[in-house]
């Protein structure tokens, strides 16, 4: 029987919590085929997961984490799915919210649904220089005329039109967030939000502190720069 | 006797000044060496040849400019320097910026087409791995 959609997990050194993530998945029982995206971890990453009956795609060597999504899409085109789900492999997405991205996805509401942790108040609390950097890129996509007000997160819901889009050559390869939304509005797709609960991470992001989060920040203004030049198709 | 010596006549002293026979001869065995290890390079398939062509302009350039003194003189000239040996490290300098850039297009290019190749083998990969493990389950 064919799944209902392909819930894309990409996943670098996450044996600490990918049979957790798997395991939650499992319980709240979404109808999707899960697939693990390992982007060359050393950890033993793929064989956890695929000893909890997950589709284990592995890349032969660390990518990026907008690789690994990529792949993902790949994966689900091959397969011939018309939805998609997207959730970290940090423990951080509640699986039982599955449900609400892909229901307005499923109603042909919205090409792309976004997790959002701020559209209404809970109790996902952030570290006050992220607030900074969100408020920043939230403040940039709306003035290139796209409303959202959790574009960096990574919890999100596709249909075919959305997924036909990021398989192409724009997608970065290394922090696809605001940037991406902003040109798949651009692109005319019917960008949505939802709002979910988000748990606390269980390691630290790599892009906290030191010189990648400078260059992080560098790279996602100039890249909104220009995905704001590009004329929104209808 | 204290003479004062105008900016321009100063500048006019430099660019008439004779050229040296030494610095030219530098010139050409340098371009005849860039040439040489060039071309060692692509016989030993160290170097392809798609990336020979801007070694060997460089190289070219290098010769005629030794050779035509007067070329060279009209181009510091034309930019407003003082000297041709400013002119030469404006135009090395100029070079090595644009071969910078150049190489960054290739890299980023080369970049996109690893990763396409690697998320392909990356999937043809899970595709085997999918009928080995049905063929053995039938």
């Amino acid at each position: 029987m064919k799944a209902r959609a392909v819930l894309i997990i990409p996943a670098f050194n996450e044996s600490a919590s990918i049979e957790r993530v798997l395991q939650g998945i499992a319980e709240a029982q979404t109808g999707c085929e899960i697939v693990v995206i390992d982007d060359g971890s050393s950890d033993g990453t793929s064989e956890k997961a695929a000893a909890e009956g997950a589709k284990v795609i592995r890349h032969p060597f660390n990518l990026g984490y907008g690789a690994a999504l990529q792949t993902g899409y790949k994966y689900a085109l091959s397969r011939g799915a018309s939805f998609l789900v997207q959730m970290d492999a940090d423990g951080q997405h509640d699986p039982r919210e599955v449900e609400k991205l892909l229901a307005p996805i499923e109603a042909g509401e919205f090409d792309l649904v976004v997790g959002s942790r701020f559209l209404e108040p809970t109790e996902y609390k952030m570290e006050p220089i992220r607030n900074v950097g969100r408020w920043l890129f939230r403040s940039l996509v709306r003035l290139a005329g796209l409303k959202v007000s959790d574009p960096t997160s990574g919890f999100q819901a596709m249909n075919l039109r959305a997924l036909e889009d990021y398989v192409d050559d724009f997608f970065p390869t290394d922090y696809p967030d605001v940037d991406v939304l902003l040109t798949a509005y651009r692109h005319g797709l019917r960008v949505g939000e939802c709002s979910v609960h988000m748990l606390k991470a269980t390691r630290e992001s790599t892009l906290h502190g030191g010189v990648r989060s400078i260059y992080y920040v560098y790279k996602m203004l100039l890249s909104t720069l220009s995905a704001s030049a590009e004329k929104r198709k209808s | 006797m204290n003479k004062t010596i105008e900016l321009n006549e100063l500048r006019e002293v430099f660019l008439s000044a004779p050229e040296s026979d030494s610095a030219r001869i530098l010139a050409i065995s340098f371009s005849i060496l860039l040439v040489a290890t060039v071309l060692w390079l692509v016989r030993h398939r160290v170097l392809r040849e798609e990336y020979t062509p801007i070694w060997m302009g460089a190289a070219v350039c290098l010769v005629v400019a030794s050779v035509s003194f007067d070329l060279l003189n009209t181009i510091t000239r034309l930019i407003g320097a003082w000297t041709t040996s400013s002119t030469i490290f404006f135009l090395g300098e100029l070079f090595l910026f644009l071969i910078c850039l150049n190489y960054a297009v290739r890299l980023s290019k080369t970049s996109l087409r690893l990763k396409n190749l690697a998320q392909e083998m990356a999937l043809l990969k899970a595709q085997v791995e999918q009928i080995e493990s049905d063929s053995k389950a039938a």
